[in-house]
C-alpha cells in the first residue's frame, strides 16, 4: 500500500458501515419483541462483546493481524456495539421511574458482557 | 381497476406491477437509510479509532480513549434524547450513525477484561463503575442542555 494511514482508515470506515447498518436493523427488527426497547440493544452488545472476544483469541493465536484488527474489531464490532445508547436508555428508563430495570440493564449489560467476552476469549483459544 | 370489491382473485398483473413499484420505493427508502446511518458512522468510526491512536499515550491507553469517546457520544445523544426539533434523518444519521459508530460497548469490556488478566481488578472495577457514572451523568448533561436550549426556543409563549 502506498500510504498506510489511508489504507487503514479505509479498513476502519468499511468495517464501520456494514455494524452500524446491522445494529440498526437488529434493534428495529427486535424491539416489538422484547418487553423493553433497550433489550434490544442489550443483545446486539453482547453478541459484540462475544465476537470481540473470539477475534482477540485468535489473533493471539495466530500471531496479530492488524489489518483484520481494524476491520472487524475497530471497525465493524466498534460499531455494531454501542455505549450511547446504553447509557441513554439507562438514563431514560430511570427518569421514567423503572427503576428496577434499569438497574438490571446495567448489571445485566456488565455481568453478560463479560461473561460473553470471555467466552468468546476461551472459545477462540 | 378494482371496480367490484368481491371479486375473488385480483388482477394478476395489476398486482405484480403495484408490488414492484412497492418494492422499489422500499429499496429507495432503505438506500436512503442505509447513506445516512453510513454518513455518520465512517466519521464516528474513525474519530474514536483516531482518538485511540493519537490521545491513548496521553490517556493511559486504549481504555482511557474509550472512554473519552464514549462519553463524548453519551453526551451527543442525550441531547438528540431531549427536547429538539427532531427529524428521523437527523435521529439516523447523528444518533445511529454516528454517535453509535463513535462509541464502543464491547472495546470497554475488553478493556475492563483486559486489566483484569493483567492482575489489575481495582482497575478494572474502577474503569466500569467511572464509565457507568460518567456516562449516565454525561447522557443526563446533555439531557439539561437540550432542555433548556431547544425548550426556551420552541416553547416561547408557553
Amino acid at each position: 500500500m502506498a500510504d498506510p494511514s489511508l489504507h487503514s482508515a479505509l479498513l476502519v470506515a468499511f468495517g464501520a458501515i456494514p455494524g452500524a447498518w446491522l445494529r440498526f436493523r437488529l434493534v428495529n427488527h427486535f424491539e416489538p419483541m422484547v418487553p423493553r426497547k433497550h433489550w434490544a440493544t442489550f443483545g446486539v452488545n453482547i453478541t459484540a462483546c462475544f465476537s470481540l472476544g473470539l477475534i482477540t483469541a485468535l489473533e493471539r493465536a495466530c500471531g496479530p493481524r492488524p489489518q483484520l484488527g481494524l476491520l472487524l474489531g475497530v471497525g465493524f464490532l466498534g460499531s455494531f456495539s454501542t455505549f450511547s445508547t446504553f447509557s441513554v436508555e439507562l438514563l431514560l428508563a430511570w427518569l421514567a421511574g423503572a427503576r428496577r430495570q434499569a438497574l438490571a440493564l446495567m448489571l445485566g449489560s456488565v455481568l453478560c458482557g463479560l461473561l460473553a467476552l470471555s467466552l468468546g476469549l476461551q472459545l477462540g483459544a | 381497476m378494482p371496480t367490484q370489491r368481491d371479486t375473488p382473485s385480483p388482477d394478476a398483473r395489476f398486482s405484480a406491477e403495484a408490488q414492484a413499484l412497492l418494492a422499489r420505493r422500499r429499496l429507495r427508502f432503505e438506500l436512503r437509510e442505509l447513506g445516512l446511518v453510513a454518513a455518520g458512522a465512517v466519521p464516528g468510526a474513525l474519530l474514536r479509532w483516531q482518538a485511540e491512536v493519537q490521545l491513548g499515550p496521553w490517556l493511559g491507553g486504549a481504555a482511557g480513549a474509550n472512554l473519552l469517546v464514549n462519553l463524548v457520544g453519551s453526551f451527543v445523544l442525550g441531547v438528540l434524547a431531549g427536547p429538539i426539533p427532531r427529524r428521523t434523518s437527523l435521529v439516523l444519521w447523528l444518533g445511529i450513525g454516528f454517535c453509535g459508530s463513535l462509541t464502543t460497548f464491547s472495546s470497554w469490556m475488553l478493556d475492563t477484561a483486559g486489566l483484569f488478566q493483567a492482575g489489575h481488578p481495582g482497575s478494572a472495577l474502577a474503569l466500569v463503575l467511572g464509565s457507568l457514572a460518567l456516562g449516565l451523568l454525561a447522557a443526563a448533561l446533555g439531557l439539561a442542555c437540550s432542555r433548556r436550549l431547544f425548550r426556551r426556543r420552541s416553547e416561547p409563549s408557553a
